[in-house]
């Protein structure tokens, strides 16, 4: 009879109606962390107070935790974990009674007893008048009921403070922590028209919770930015950051910024849900100058058995002045042509880091189908005991109705072995380093050129 | 005082003891302690930015309880009932017993459905069997034979016979406990007194499955020059014992540890596929959905706008009071003592304030390396002196350290334990704004260009790493082994250093 007068009540509490969040706030970081502010107002007792703090996030990094408010001083911040479960609440029950209904498999007649439970590991002994036994050792069916949850079993992890309260009365309690579970990136859209010469890129912001909780009619607030952690992955970040920034800009965005982050506030209150991907416009620039670009990379001073596609990159600028006039935080940018009847068609994507305004950014989206280069090693002569001269011809084909410049580089030049020169070429060069040397090769409308050049190395 | 640790032979003393329950000896049981105090040790080999797994604690704790025992005269057992489940039996000492202790076991003994079975082999037990199609239910004596294995033997009044093979539902129903098994953790002595008398017992030992750390909130002010520090003693146990009331304190400082343990005796304690609850709806895992598809290009859709211009939002972190921990010499460690009795609850995390600072200054310094011609990210360093002439002053145990400034999270970054008067440097946070870029443009010549986009000056550092490096275009000097370029970096602005390093 207990059993069947709990469900009423269990279904009326209001826990699981509405949120015990209060006035929310979400700041939201690049690596996967978010700063969770909830003023909650609270009545206090005056004196000695154990306060719970549902509906906070299901990830919350517990030790982060401030509690901030008038006229009450903590004394402990507790995070409870052991959660409520079959096991769990046996393992709790050791030591005490219990009431078992077995069920009679031919005719379901049940019958009542008291058992007081002996231990559980493992399985649950259980003593019964005298005697003792194993709970459904015979794997007959056997119901176990208990009088109440034990005081600290939980449904889900719960965060509780202890104040020393000075006074009594409601009042706001600012709770704010940090979790994982809530990120962002930028996503671009960026529309090329080749001819124009010009881009028209739209910023949106893609938000994701997995946090498992839902913020509700949050303030909410994005930082371009990792902040902490990022030292554990060097390589990875240098990578992101260098993603086709050609030169990095020093203009300052007209935006709000915290430091070195720009942020990235949300007009309006938004609720964002768990498991939810929300996106919101943050950019939308038209008429930016861009240029398409050719670039043809030789690793070493190689042979390639076929001619390869040279790679179409996208040139734009962030600056003020002839470009986007804006910092771009971290994504991808997508980029989109127009085709013969006018329908934009995805032509790549890229990735690129946070860039501040004023940056040269290149973005290879692709390979040309049209523009081939094909380097070969024509003739190695012995010239010293650690000299040698390589001659290269490179090969380049447009199959295009235009000409078209290609950004021919050749690298490895001192990868290993320094010293290494360019006795003749063909063509003017320009060295951007002592790894890499550039020749700007105008290729043909259905042509093509070939460029020769003689070095001297030391391998 | 007993000696340092059990051997190896007890534990085969503890399963003397159990196999003889007639032995001429009184039990008595201590269920609980009466006054306990928990000293929580940092896990060693734990990163000073790597967080506690809260269900896997790497760190241990010395456990000390007071008990009130009475002890009748002659050989008597005290059974010290809910210890630490983490207990090192060989660890434990026992002090207070008028003529000392004979022998200390760990039974790991544990009241099981197995280890009742094997306890019993040999003894009478019933035979409940139920017919399915009736219900009817019929008990029979039998003797357990052998077990349990996996496999029970059982002579009945029928002859002999196996449990379980005969595909009615059936189970052995005990008359009583036998001596010696325990439900919980449970640590026992063997004591000999000449008097029946009643004492106060001190029992401590070591437990694993602890661990704490500091967690520092850092919040810098509007002028980026001085900041207030909290503390917090973040302590937590994945234990399945609750001290209540309990005198709690962490240590600071390493202290060694021997990696060779005594195993922990092993001990079966389910019966082949018969226990509750496995296999039932506990056992259920909860599958994560899958992560939201990658959103569409979206060209018209529509969207919420985005102000250009953000509000400055209320400060996340204000100043908070709080009861704080006292510090006190330990050797060469620091202990923490948490001022009033509170609750080390099983698999819980509590945290106590440790410290609370204003006005600290504190420097900020954007920084990179150089090594080889490769730049690597700038990182943005906050660095302090742990010096009561700047500030602070007082050990700071190793921890997490979140920054905050106007309201906002802006770094977090880790501090090893720092002892008064060591600089204190903490990187926070990789900068987005600041570039440092390093190109060898003629064989040799390494040319550094770092970038400013922010509309304020930085203080910058480039350490240069390498070892033929020479020809500085600006003033460079040696510190910790390596060149270090220093400059500031002006508002929107940048700056070039090029040297020589031969080995590029």
């Amino acid at each position: 009879m207990r059993a069947i007068m709990l469900l009423p009540l269990l279904f009326a509490a209001p826990a699981f109606s509405q949120s015990a969040q209060g006035d929310v706030s979400v700041t939201i970081y690049n690596n996967n962390l978010a700063l969770v502010q909830d003023v909650r107002q609270t009545a206090l007792p005056s004196g000695r107070t154990t306060v719970e703090f549902p509906d906070v996030s299901a990830q919350i990094r517990a030790e982060t935790v401030t509690l901030n408010g008038c006229d009450f001083g903590i004394v402990e911040q507790n995070f409870d974990y052991d959660l409520l479960s079959p096991s769990a609440l046996m393992q709790k029950a050791v030591g005490q009674v219990v009431t078992i209904v077995r069920t009679n498999p031919a005719n379901g007649q049940e019958t009542r007893e008291q058992a007081k439970v002996l231990a559980a590991n493992g399985g649950v002994v259980l003593q019964i008048g005298q005697r003792i036994e194993v709970l459904r050792d015979d794997g007959l069916p056997v119901r176990v009921i208990f009088d109440r949850v034990p005081p600290n079993l939980r449904a889900r992890p719960t965060l509780s403070v202890t104040l020393q309260s000075e006074k009594a009365g409601t009042r706001p309690l600012t709770l704010s922590y940090l979790t994982p579970g809530l990120g962002w990136k930028a996503d671009y859209v960026a529309l090329f028209d080749e001819s124009a010469g010009k881009i028209d890129v739209q910023g949106w912001i893609t938000l994701t919770n997995n946090s498992g909780t839902t913020y509700s009619n949050a303030e909410t607030l994005l930082v371009a930015g990792q902040v902490g952690e990022g030292q554990q992955n060097y390589q990875y970040q240098q990578q992101r950051q260098r993603g086709g920034m050609i030169k990095p800009g020093t203009e300052t965005a007209n935006r709000a910024q915290l430091g070195d982050f720009y942020l990235y506030p949300i007009k309006e209150r938004t609720t964002i849900a768990q498991a939810q991907q929300k996106q919101v416009s943050f950019l939308d620039v038209g008429g930016a100058p861009a240029t398409k670009a050719y670039e043809y990379r030789n690793g070493w001073l190689g042979t390639q058995d076929e001619a390869q596609s040279a790679a179409t990159v996208l040139r734009f600028s962030t600056s003020r002045d002839g470009g986007l006039g804006d910092a771009l935080p971290a994504g991808t940018v997508r980029v989109y042509i127009r085709d013969a009847k006018g329908q934009p068609q995805f032509i790549g994507e890229n990735n690129i880091g946070h860039t501040p305004m004023g940056s040269a950014l290149g973005l290879k989206t692709g390979e040309a189908f049209d523009v081939k280069v094909r380097p070969v090693v024509e003739k190695r002569e012995r010239i010293g005991t650690y000299r040698w001269r390589t001659s290269m011809r490179y090969t380049l084909t447009n199959a295009r109705a235009a000409p078209v410049v290609v950004d021919l580089i050749q690298n490895g030049l001192d990868n290993y072995y320094d010293d290494t020169r360019i006795e003749s070429e063909s063509l003017k060069s320009e060295r951007r380093s002592s790894d890499e040397a550039v020749w700007k090769v105008t290729v043909p409308a259905n042509g093509e050129a070939v460029v020769t050049v003689v070095f001297d190395t030391r391998y | 005082m007993s000696g340092p640790g059990l051997r190896r032979g007890d534990i085969l003393a503890v399963a003397f003891l159990f196999s003889s329950p007639a032995h001429a000896q009184t039990t008595t049981t201590s269920p609980a302690p009466d006054t306990v105090s928990v000293s929580i040790y940092r896990a060693p080999d734990r990163g000073r930015d790597e967080a506690m797994q809260l269900n896997w604690l790497r760190g241990f704790a010395l456990v000390t309880e007071t008990r009130r025992v009475s002890i009748s005269a002659g050989d008597g057992v005290i059974r010290f009932e809910g210890v630490a489940g983490g207990i090192l039996p060989e660890s434990a000492i026992v002090t207070g017993l008028p003529d000392g202790v004979v022998e200390k076991n760990q039974d790991a003994n544990l009241l099981s459905p197995a280890s009742l079975l094997g306890a019993s082999t040999g003894r009478r037990v019933n035979i409940r069997r139920t017919v399915r199609a009736t219900g009817k239910v019929s008990e029979q004596e039998a003797i357990i034979r052998s077990g349990p294995g996996g496999q029970v033997v059982l002579q009945t009044a029928e002859g002999i016979e196996a449990l379980r093979c005969s595909g009615v539902p059936e189970t052995v129903v005990y008359d009583a406990l036998p001596e010696g098994l325990s439900a919980k953790p449970t640590l026992s002595v063997r004591t000999r007194s000449a008097r029946a008398v009643t004492t106060t017992v001190t029992l401590s030992y070591l437990a694993d499955n602890f661990d704490w750390q500091a967690n520092y909130v850092a919040t810098i002010g509007a002028d980026g020059k001085s900041l207030d520090l909290f503390g917090w003693v973040t302590l937590a146990s994945a234990d399945e014992t609750s001290f209540p009331r309990a005198q709690a304190m962490v240590i600071a400082g390493s202290v060694n540890r021997d990696r060779n343990r005594s195993p922990k005796p092993y001990q079966e304690s389910s019966i082949s596929l018969s226990c509750w609850p496995q296999g039932t709806t506990s056992d259920i895992y909860a599958v994560p959905p899958p992560p939201p598809a990658a959103p569409e290009p979206m060209m018209e859709a529509m969207a919420m706008d985005m102000v250009v211009t953000g509000s400055a939002r209320a400060p996340a972190v204000m100043r908070m009071k709080a009861m704080t921990v006292k510090q006190e010499e330990l050797g060469d460690l620091k202990l923490y003592r948490v001022p009033e009795p509170v609750t080390v609850a099983a698999k819980a995390q509590k945290q106590v304030a440790l410290l609370d600072k204003a006005n600290v200054p504190v420097k900020l310094v954007w920084r990179t390396m150089v090594y080889g011609g490769e730049a690597q990210p700038v990182g943005i360093l906050m660095r302090a002196k742990n010096k009561v002439a700047d500030g602070l002053g007082l050990p700071l145990p190793a921890g997490k350290v979140a920054v905050y400034q106007g309201g906002m999270l802006i770094g977090e970054g880790g501090v090893n334990d720092k002892a008064i008067g060591e600089e204190v440097e903490i990187e926070v946070a990789q900068s987005p704004s600041v570039i440092a870029t390093a190109v060898v443009q003629v064989k040799g010549q390494v040319t550094l260009t770092v970038t400013n986009a922010n509309p304020y000056p930085v203080a910058f550092e480039a350490k240069l790493d390498g070892d033929k490096l020479s020809g500085f275009s600006a003033k460079a000097r040696r510190k910790d082994g390596v060149w270090l370029w220093e400059t500031v970096v002006p508002a929107n602005g940048n700056m070039v250093l090029s040297y020589t390093d031969k080995d590029v």
